[in-house]
């Protein structure tokens, strides 16, 4: 028997309302857990979006990104990274203070968190954000990770700074970069 | 991460053993109501672990590499496979490396073979994104993102048309995209068809084959059908788009010589030698009937020429059936052919009896 489609949404909706419940409400970090890895992954898909939003998922993966528990920051920023695409989502993140958290975690040790913070910068960048996302720290770090080891975040940081900044930026960072170390290498005087 | 730098560039050096590589242990202590139809681990996908690469471990090391190839082929245009001998691997197993046109197709094969069965051993399956070049990553994300910004707009437009309706009713809802307090439901069944074919894909490979009527309506109706159960309760999209994989079968294997697709001989080699899979689905059984058909129809072919009289009595014209499929109509008019054909020549009584049966239907 085919269902009413609005019935389906409705269910959707209240699903996903649950999940967001049960997340507020428990105490154990295991169920935690699952269930932001639930919400990050319902965020993939765009018929989630409009609930999401309702229910202020964004703000929820937004305060994941100051926790301790750095699983929790990596899903969070998963989550983030799945819904940043979507311009309702981008702006609902922009206006919670994204840049500046999403920022912080580029030092983060774990892969995937780093992964997921460099895409989301991305999908934050707008013509009026550019001057933000792409601020000399943040081209520096994209200039060390475009030579790291691991690929992934080499190509990564690279469609970045091919894609984000003007080449001028770029060049402006790598010379920094450059000064810095040269600094490093000078001895300091002794007294 | 620690390996060797190795500035190499393309995706056939020696592979690394990530992390995302691993199998993750399943998770057991989920509540009822959101337990998923599988067991799965706890595990969030982004578009940076997706890639249209995939690795498969645990193939027997038997020869069956072209058979795997097969049947990943039956997800989409598989691009460039090669087996990854320098990868640990169990005892007496192969892993694979392969490449699909789409990504969409990399989900699909993964979404399905992950975890089954083949030729004695269990595949494990597994997203490589490291093999991707600069401009995969860069071409990827640009395929997400207009695939989120088309669902978008779609949104956007269907509230449009919604309120345009609504207009003289007492509801006060704005017309911003970004109120976040319409609680009206926005998923109208043409939404729903869209949001299907572009969730499989920017992939046009499924709506714009030119499947036969009855095929092309049947996967859209089973599609509607399966918007609601097909994503599990665990948020994963890869449950979405198994509907896909019947209908591409299908279509596959009632047109072989279709070239619709841009297909390379690697995709027709695998509908040509679809009968040695071990996945045999319903059509190709009626491809084989056809073929024998055909080659049974052979003999007589060649002997009744034009130039030979006309002996025995006419039988009369077998009534019109209409099969209401289209692979059971060719093969009903194709034995209907080989009947005038046989009829022509009495003393082949061999074929003869050999379709007196069919003339029952």
């Amino acid at each position: 028997m085919r269902r009413n489609e609005s019935t389906d949404v409705s269910e959707r909706f209240e699903y996903l309302q649950t999940l967001v419940t049960e997340f507020q409400d428990t105490d154990s970090e295991e169920a935690k857990l699952q269930v932001l890895a639930n919400l990050a992954n319902f965020a993939y898909d765009p018929k989630n979006t409009e609930h999401l939003l309702q229910l202020q998922v964004p703000d929820l993966f937004l305060d994941m990104l100051t926790e301790e528990n750095e699983e929790l920051v990596e899903f969070g920023m998963g989550g983030l990274c799945n819904l940043s695409m979507d311009p309702d989502c981008r702006d609902a993140i922009l206006q919670g203070g994204g840049i500046s958290l999403v920022t912080t975690r580029l030092s983060s040790r774990r892969e995937e968190t780093v992964l997921s913070a460099i895409t989301t910068l991305m999908n934050l960048t707008t013509a009026a954000t550019r001057p933000q996302t792409t601020e000399p720290g943040v081209l520096q770090c994209m200039l060390r990770f475009s030579l790291a080891d691991s690929p992934r975040l080499r190509s990564l940081a690279s469609v970045f700074l091919q894609d984000c900044c003007s080449r001028e930026q770029v060049r402006q960072a790598e010379q920094q970069m450059q000064g810095l170390q040269a600094a490093v290498g000078i001895p300091l005087p002794e007294d | 991460m620690a390996a060797p730098v190795n500035s190499s560039s393309g995706c056939w050096k020696v592979p690394e053993v990530y992390k995302h590589h691993e199998q993750q242990k399943v998770c057991i202590s989920r509540p009822k109501y959101r337990e998923g139809r599988k067991a799965k681990a706890v595990k969030v996908y982004t578009i940076n672990l997706e890639s249209q690469y995939l690795m498969v471990q645990g193939v027997p090391a038997i020869g069956v590499m072209m058979e795997l190839i097969q049947l990943c082929a039956l997800y989409g245009t598989v691009e460039e496979y090669r087996p990854l001998d320098e990868y640990p691997a169990e005892e007496f197993t192969e892993v694979y490396l392969v490449k699909f046109q789409k990504l969409t197709s990399a989900r699909a094969a993964k979404r399905n073979m992950d975890e089954k069965s083949f030729y004695g051993g269990v595949l494990h399956v597994c997203y490589v994104p490291e093999y991707e070049t600069v401009e995969d990553t860069r071409l990827k994300l640009q395929d997400r993102r207009s695939y989120v910004m088309r669902a978008a707009w779609n949104r956007a437009k269907e509230k449009k048309e919604k309120e345009a309706t609504n207009e003289g009713s007492s509801s006060s809802e704005t017309t911003s995209t970004s109120d976040t307090s319409v609680t009206r439901r926005e998923q109208t069944s043409e939404n729903l068809t869209a949001g299907e074919t572009s969730n499989d894909s920017h992939d046009p490979d499924f709506p714009l084959l030119p499947l036969p009527p009855q095929q092309h309506y049947f996967f859209r109706h089973e599609n509607l059908h399966g918007t609601g159960p097909t994503e599990d309760k665990m948020g994963t999209l890869h449950n979405a788009v198994t509907n896909l994989k019947r209908p591409q079968v299908e279509g596959l294997s009632t047109d072989p010589s279709s070239s619709n697709r841009g297909q390379g001989t690697k995709r027709r080699m695998s509908s040509n030698q679809a009968s040695e899979f071990r996945f045999l689905p319903r059509t190709t059984h009626l491809e084989s009937r056809k073929r024998k058909m055909e080659e049974a129809a052979e003999p007589s072919a060649t002997v009744s020429g034009e130039d030979g009289p006309l002996i025995g009595p006419k039988l009369p014209e077998p009534p019109k059936v209409d099969m209401e499929d289209d692979s059971l109509n060719t093969t009903v008019s194709l034995i209907r052919n080989t009947m005038k054909q046989v009829e022509s020549v009495p003393d082949l009584k061999a074929v003869e009896k050999k379709i007196k049966p069919r003339r029952r239907i």
